[in-house]
């Protein structure tokens, strides 16, 4: 059969393998120090646990009278209790109960709380309203209270207090199962599992149950630490186990009875708890970094702005470059550099030269997104930024504006904006360019308003700042921007919040907003990206007409062809991080010079004519990876 | 609708019948009231055997809820939707495994659409193994050959979603939804994330394969160019009604309906040329149909 094939790298595997989920995990948890302090202190207590007999240097139940309620000494470490038990072997033997009890009720806890968690989740309707009640009732009696009436009818015992423990917990396992159970079940691909015919059991089972394993293992941790100290609390009140065994909670009574005259003796359990626990909180803590891959300490995060990036974010970088694998073409800078045809504008307001912008790895690898780059931008002009994901179009609109992800920096080379130099600002310098001279429009319009602010607000702050305007007199001008944009009922609209805009109108806020400091460059990240064809032709439209009005030049960053084809004056192709090609829309589109732009545009369908099949790029490469120039 | 109704390309009679079709959300109305909003309203089409019928529309047009009415996905609140001759919407909550063969998806967001914690190979074995085909060796050899067609290697199958580009996603996607030699699939934006080089690698190969095996897709999207480009007939669906339907070549030069008409010219042209009068003619078309204004 014909099937198209992706180009020469289709068979081969993508150069820069992602590590797949659980070991990307495991690799960010190893560079949490504080993370891995908490796993050997585990592997210590549970070493310490399950080799008790041979480390302990007596038995569990052996009683010394000889020396009753005695200090330290060499015979006992830690002394002796009431009964002439050694506390050191005490403690040891009662580690051993203590994960049992905890891990025991945890896997109770959640025998009953997963399934019922993802059959709420999952079903909805009747069986959530009932189950939820259950759990909110559940959750308003005190979990030591649910321990005492199992224990009192079913009487002392491990595997009573076991049950009693995990029953505690079970609920709190329910809920958040039951929570992300409900975002799962929208996801695509529990319908996909619905159309292949998958049963609910293998849907709930077989494809929910997986993604919960993260989110399980961090409750799981925390959840052993609190049903130690439950076991604790229930043991040290004389509920838990049978006295003759040893227990961390035990101990902590018989001290409790000898506080005055041995106040030592309350120390060996009460530190063996606080370690415990503490180290199970850590391991939760760290499992759920490294799950998210986030870091948490603002510390941690500042520092990041100027150190080594994470690891995460160098592997985003380096997909969101690398993602264009499956057409590896190499372009040849020589090749590159003739094909720029117009690359200097008579009268620029913006001008790249020669930038280097790269992502540093933690190994020390730098990776460049985007290499050596010249682009003028004259007064009032429309350049469109044209190019893939992972062209680095992207990288470079966020290195003029000073906005690059952590772990990105800017090289070498220059950006000059009306004769100021922007590489190299500090961000209280960057505050005197973005917002006034630099105006910028992202994808979501949205995001790019505050919610919790009238767009009035939003409008006026930036009038009042970068003008120095009165209240009164911003207000005023506020309202006139929203007109400008054509927003109906402007001096009304201003109270009102970005959600009760549509999204064609948010934008159209945004761009008020963006002209608000009267910027000489507009740039628009793919701002019509997210809208409506006849939304998008009117926000298009109107930028042309704010351009007329206005003269500001706009930077159009897009990987729509047409966007480029209606609403630029001059286009700039950009491909694995370089400028392949510039020149004049007309031209461009009429005469493209570089192979690459010649194959976007002869594999772009368009509504204009029809071909009986599209050429792709691989149409454009010879069978060893290079461009055919023809 | 102005348009006569078109013949199907076979004699046979059609492989998808979709009458009057109507769905309903039920939204929040108050503390005790439900209020229906209905978000497809009177749908009629057919699909016939081995054709592409694009449905086209803006955000908010019934476009993708058409789609999940058709996958037994959506509440159908009236109409009827006959496939090969059964109407499925008459059907009780249960769907026939059948059907759930016959017709599949492709969705917009191949990541999405396949588990996170599942290696690829496993969406197609999966399928594979709930219509009780094959035994665990031959099912993984059938996800191998279904890999091998959409232009993927055995080394793809045992990688997890986020190993991989989204154009080789949505290639196991349409390997999921085309191993089980379905009768239909309902491509719901499936080539609209991707980038233009990719995006023409991923058409090609759903024509390619439907030359093969004579499937028949219903093509949704809001793209006009990919529209124009796979399918053979076209409807244009706005707020919920179809307001023009008819063979692709015909509608896209002679459109009847005034909103296939601003449509067409918002939609950016492949060239420049001509742009400045195509931004008069919105213009004018704006001031003179209000309803365009403020489409949004």
């Amino acid at each position: 059969m014909t099937t198209s094939t992706v180009g020469p790298a289709a068979a081969s595997a993508p150069a820069a393998r992602q590590a797949s989920g659980p070991a990307q995990a495991w690799r960010r948890l190893r560079h949490q120090p504080v993370t891995l302090a908490a796993v050997i202190t585990i592997a210590i207590i549970i070493v310490i646990a399950a080799a008790a007999p041979l480390i302990a240097p007596y038995d569990a139940g052996e009683t010394d009278f000889t020396s009753v309620l005695a200090g330290p000494s060499a015979d006992h470490l830690l002394g002796t209790d009431d009964f002439g038990h050694d506390i050191l072997s005490q403690l040891i033997y009662a580690a051993r109960t203590a994960l049992i009890v905890g891990v025991g009720s945890v896997l109770v806890a959640m025998l009953i709380g997963v399934p019922m968690g993802l059959i709420l989740g999952y079903k909805g309707g009747w069986y959530d309203r009932l189950g939820s009640r259950v759990m909110d009732i559940a959750d308003a009696m005190p979990g030591i209270m649910i321990g005492f009436v199992v224990i009192a009818i079913l009487g002392r015992g491990t595997l009573i207090l076991i049950f009693a423990i995990g029953l505690i917990f079970s609920m709190n396992f329910a809920r958040m199962v039951r929570a992300i159970t409900l975002t799962e079940r929208k996801k695509l691909y529990v319908e996909s599992a619905h159309v292949t015919g998958l049963r609910n059991r293998q849907i709930v089972f077989g494809q929910v149950l997986p993604n919960l394993v993260g989110p399980l293992a961090v409750q799981g941790a925390v959840f052993l630490g609190n049903a130690i100290k439950v076991e604790a609390a229930l043991s040290f009140l004389g509920l838990g186990l049978p006295d003759d065994q040893p227990s961390w909670g035990g101990m902590l009574r018989t001290a409790a009875e000898h506080q005055v005259d041995h106040p030592w003796m309350a120390l060996p359990p009460g530190i063996a708890i606080v370690i415990t626990v503490l180290a199970l909180n850590l391991l939760g803590d760290g499992i759920n970094d490294a799950l998210s891959g986030a870091r948490t300490s603002r510390k941690q995060r500042k520092r990041a702005l100027h150190q080594a990036p994470t690891l995460a974010e160098v592997e985003e970088a380096k997909r969101a470059v690398s993602s264009v694998v499956t057409t590896p073409v190499a372009v040849a800078p020589a090749l590159a550099q003739a094909l720029v045809t117009t690359d200097k504008h008579p009268d620029p307001v913006l001008a790249v030269r020669d930038i280097h912008i790269v992502a540093d790895r933690p190994d020390g690898e730098v990776v460049p997104l985007v290499s050596s780059l010249d682009l003028t931008v004259g007064r009032g002009e429309v350049m469109g930024l044209l190019g893939e994901s992972g062209s680095g179009k992207s990288m470079l609109a966020k290195s003029i504006l000073g906005l690059l992800p952590a772990g990105v920096r800017v090289e070498s080379g220059s950006v000059e904006l009306a004769g100021e130099e922007l590489v190299g600002r500090t961000e209280r310098q960057w505050r005197e360019i973005r917002g006034k001279k630099l105006g910028v429009v992202f994808q979501n319009p949205q995001a790019n308003l505050s919610p919790v602010h009238t767009v009035g607000r939003q409008l006026i702050d930036p009038l009042r700042i970068h003008h120095g305007m009165s209240k009164a007199v911003a207000r005023d001008q506020a309202a006139d921007l929203l007109d400008m944009v054509g927003v109906k009922d402007a001096a009304k609209r201003l109270d009102d919040y970005p959600h009760q805009f549509s999204g064609g109108m948010a934008q159209r806020v945004a761009i008020a907003i963006a002209l608000a400091g009267d910027p000489d460059v507009l740039i628009l990240d793919e701002a019509t990206s997210a809208l409506d064809v006849t939304t998008q032709s009117q926000v298009l439209d109107l930028v042309l007409d704010l351009r007329e009005k206005l003269g500001m030049a706009v930077i159009n960053i897009t990987h729509d062809l047409g966007v480029a084809a209606e609403a630029c004056d001059r286009v700039a192709i950009m491909y694995h991080g370089q400028l392949l090609e510039v020149n004049d829309v007309f031209s461009l589109f009429d005469e493209p010079h570089h192979p690459y732009t010649k194959a976007l545009l002869a594999s772009h369908p368009t509504a204009d004519h029809k071909v009986d099949r599209l050429p792709t790029i691989a149409d454009f490469v010879t069978a060893d990876g290079e461009w055919i120039a023809r | 609708m102005d348009r006569e109704v078109i013949i199907p390309m076979t004699a046979h009679r059609p492989l998808l019948d979709v009458r009057d079709l109507e769905v309903a959300y039920e939204t929040k109305g108050g503390l005790f009231r439900k209020s229906m909003t209905t978000v497809v309203k009177g749908v009629s089409f057919h699909i016939a055997p081995g054709e592409t019928y694009g449905l086209v529309g803006e955000s908010g047009s019934g476009k993708s809820t058409t789609g999940r009415a058709i996958l037994r996905l959506a509440d159908i609140a009236g109409g009827s939707i006959d496939f090969d001759g059964t109407d499925i919407a008459g059907m009780g909550s249960r769907t026939p495994l059948s059907y759930r063969r016959d017709v599949q998806a492709v969705y917009q967001d191949p990541g999405a659409s396949l588990n996170p914690r599942h290696h690829v190979g496993r969406a197609v074995t999966d399928a594979l193994k709930r219509h009780g085909i094959g035994d665990r060796a031959s099912r993984r050899k059938k996800a191998l050959e279904s890999f091998e067609q959409v232009g993927l290697t055995a080394a793809h199958l045992d990688r997890f979603p986020s190993e991989m580009s989204g154009g080789q996603l949505q290639r196991v996607a349409i390997a999921r939804a085309l191993v089980l030699e379905p009768r239909l699939v309902i491509c719901d934006e499936a080539v609209s994330a991707l980038d233009l080089s990719t995006q023409s690698q991923i058409i090609n190969l759903l024509m390619d394969l439907q030359k093969d095996s004579g499937v028949s897709y219903l093509f949704i999207t809001h793209d006009l160019g990919v529209v124009r480009h796979i399918s053979q007939r076209v409807g244009v669906l706005k707020l919920g009604e179809l307001v023009e339907e008819g063979v692709t070549e015909e509608l896209f030069d002679n459109p009847q309906h005034e909103y296939t008409q601003a449509l067409l010219t918002a939609s950016p042209s492949s060239t420049p040329e001509g742009r400045d009068e195509r931004r008069e003619l919105r213009q004018k078309r704006r001031v003179s149909v209000p309803s365009l204004r403020q489409a949004s």
